[in-house]
């Protein structure tokens, strides 16, 4: 019971500081707005997380309003992609702002993290279940690192090569995203 | 061969996989099935519905957003952002097992009320994805509904069943999952049929008939006989056994030789009607729940001191089990009173019960609510035709109505009205006698077990 509240802790924690850091510092109405949904997802998904697998399950057409309501609330709860659209958010926030490549970059671990966090809380996995995909998350950081390193070199003079490794880089990202796709 | 094991390499050998070699899943569980000892239970081949996991989801929704953010605002921090998301998901597996074996395997066909039953569930043919289960309970069954890891595919589920009845447990969900939880597959499997027998309420005494057939048994009769209980002294006549006779009373009596005698010891036929026409009150504590679990009680009472004991069930038909003892009849009197009423038909009389059900001189023993008139009738014709008989009235609730005056005017009624019916019974000679549900069915029968119930042979219609 505590190992499951402080999964459920560090997921909204986790939640928390990325919609944070994505919005640091605010300087728009439109910031704020996309920051007020990033804040609702996280909270709305702890609350999912929280609550126990059987809750609600006596409920029946006798049950009182309230508590019907409470149900297909926590159903509603159950249905909506709320830790996507926590993430969608952070990213839309870091969008915003001008390019800074290691904010991004540390956003990213964070939200990979978060993401980590609500699957290790909504499965009930204990933190050692995530030791297999070390060589990937490792993998994976250092493509975040590279990445970064990319943005921060200064840009290629504009130009026919330029645009065209530019091209190259996108089908490159494509073709990488589409073998990653579980099809 | 033999044992088991064999059986599960025939099991094995009889069911080939789908290339016609390897044995395939529905197999594999007939096999596993084929090593446990409880009720047989029809291995069943399942086609998990296959979809993406919810962590899957999300890591997709990053890396493509990234991906895109990164296309569109040429900002390659973004590119980055989205790499080790999609890292992850190149672990995804595609050696989806198109179809599993599953099989469901209950500890027992048969538990009464209360009792926690096991059901063993095995999945087979799953290729190493982990496999969670979810049980959802039907009506009147309690379960915990937390998910179950299932190791090796197997896994044991405990459910309650709170009410009697003959239903199934309920569905369990069948949910596989690779190693990084990306892919995610869902199957049900219905669970395996269970009778529930009502909780037999507690009943040590019984009502005992002053005339018993001459049959053998263990009640003392007012007749001598070879029993245990002392009846008397009387002379000796040739033929007696000389350890029977009491010395101090042939001394008493001027050496003239006394023999002891004892009672005759019979058995009884024991005849439980109960009436299913109307079912009242309380969930878990109707009067037709009260009537089957007092019935029950008295079914064991009697059948452990060698009565025979035979049931009639009221309905809109009459199915009724002729009396039987031993401990075999108990369970086919538990099955008669699960198997409910005959089809609806028009050509049963109901007033009047058929003789078949009938043995004559029996104690019959009525668990009734006494709410429908025609069984009240039915009664009647049943103490006119010298039947010796006890009613336990199970009816502990009242119409609900309104708080009004009208309402309290209306529940008068009802009561006086309830109140007549059971003292035109009390006046034709039937004990009517009231049970709550939850004391012992002694209490309400102290009366009628302290002596032996006199048989009356007509009784007084006015």
């Amino acid at each position: 019971m505590l190992a499951r509240a402080r999964q459920v802790t560090v997921a909204g924690l986790l939640g928390a500081l990325c919609c944070a850091w994505a919005a640091w510092p605010l300087s728009t109405g439109l910031q704020t707005g996309l920051l007020v949904l990033a804040a609702l997802c996280v909270a709305a998904d702890l609350v999912r997380l929280a609550m126990p697998t059987a809750a609600f399950t006596d409920v029946n057409i006798f049950s009182s309003p309230a508590v019907r309501l409470a149900r297909l609330w926590f159903d509603l709860l159950k249905q909506l992609p709320l830790a996507e659209g926590a993430a969608l958010a952070g990213l839309i926030l870091e969008v915003a702002h001008p390019s800074r490549p290691w904010h991004t970059a540390l956003l990213g671990a964070a939200l990979l993290c978060y993401l980590l966090a609500t699957h290790l809380a909504e499965s009930h996995a204990p933190l050692r279940a995530l030791r297999p995909l070390l060589p990937a998350l490792a993998a994976g950081l250092g493509l975040l690192v590279l990445g970064t390193g990319a943005a921060l070199l200064p840009a290629a003079a504009p130009g026919l090569g330029a645009g065209l490794l530019r091209v190259l880089a996108a089908i490159a990202a494509i073709a990488a995203g589409l073998l990653a796709l579980p099809l | 061969m033999t044992g088991p094991g064999a059986a599960a390499g025939e099991a094995i050998r009889a069911a080939p996989g789908p290339d016609g070699n390897a044995p395939g899943p529905l197999a594999l569980a007939a096999a596993a099935r084929a090593s446990l000892t409880g009720p047989v239970v029809r291995p069943r081949e399942l086609t998990p519905r296959w979809g993406l996991a919810a962590h899957t989801r999300r890591l997709l929704t990053l890396g493509l957003a990234g991906l895109m953010i990164a296309v569109i605002t040429r900002r390659a921090e973004f590119a980055g952002l989205a790499g080790p998301a999609l890292l992850l998901l190149v672990a995804h597996r595609r050696d989806r097992p198109g179809r599993i074996g599953a099989t469901a395997t209950a500890g027992a066909a048969r538990v009464f009320e209360g009792e926690p039953l096991a059901v063993e569930v095995v999945v087979t043919g799953q290729r190493g994805y982990d496999v969670e289960l979810v049980l959802h309970p039907h009506e009147s069954v309690e379960s915990a509904t937390a998910p179950v890891l299932a190791q090796d595919g197997r896994a044991v589920l405990t459910v309650t069943v709170s009410r009697w009845g003959r239903r199934t447990a309920g569905v369990c969900e069948i949910t596989l999952r690779d190693r990084w939880r990306l892919n995610e597959g869902r199957a049900v499997l219905t669970l395996p049929r269970v009778d529930c027998y009502p909780a037999p309420a507690q009943q040590r005494t019984t009502v005992l008939l002053s005339r018993l057939p001459n049959r053998l048994g263990e009640h003392p009769a007012r007749t001598a006989g070879e029993g245990v209980e002392f009846g008397g002294v009387r002379e000796y006549v040739p033929g007696d056994r000389q350890r029977r006779i009491n010395w101090p009373a042939t001394t008493r009596r001027g050496g003239r030789l006394q023999v002891n005698t004892f009672a005759a010891e019979r058995s009884q036929d024991v005849l439980l009607l109960v009436d299913a026409s109307c079912d009242v009150g309380d969930r878990g504590a109707t009067s037709l729940d009260l009537a089957l679990r007092g019935a029950v009680a008295t079914a064991k009472a009697y059948l452990r001191v060698s009565d025979r004991v035979g049931i009639i069930s009221y309905q809109w038909g009459v199915r009724w089990l002729a009396p039987g003892h031993g401990d075999r009849h108990f369970f086919r009197i538990a099955e008669t009173i699960l198997a409910g009423p005959p089809a609806r038909s028009q050509h049963y009389g109901l007033e009047r019960l058929p003789r078949a059900a009938l043995p004559p001189g029996a104690l019959v023993l009525v668990y009734s609510p006494l709410l429908d008139q025609r069984f009240v009738e039915t009664l009647r014709d049943l103490r006119e035709r010298g039947h010796q008989m006890i009613v336990i009235d199970v009816l502990n609730t009242e119409p609900a109505g309104g708080k009004g005056s009208l309402g309290r005017l209306g529940r008068s009624f009802w009561r006086m009205e309830q109140e007549a019916i059971r003292f035109s019974l009390h006046e034709l000679g039937i004990g009517v006698v009231h049970w709550d549900g939850v004391a012992s069915l002694d209490l309400p029968l102290a009366p009628c077990t302290r002596r032996p119930l006199t048989a009356r042979p007509h009784a007084r219609i006015r």
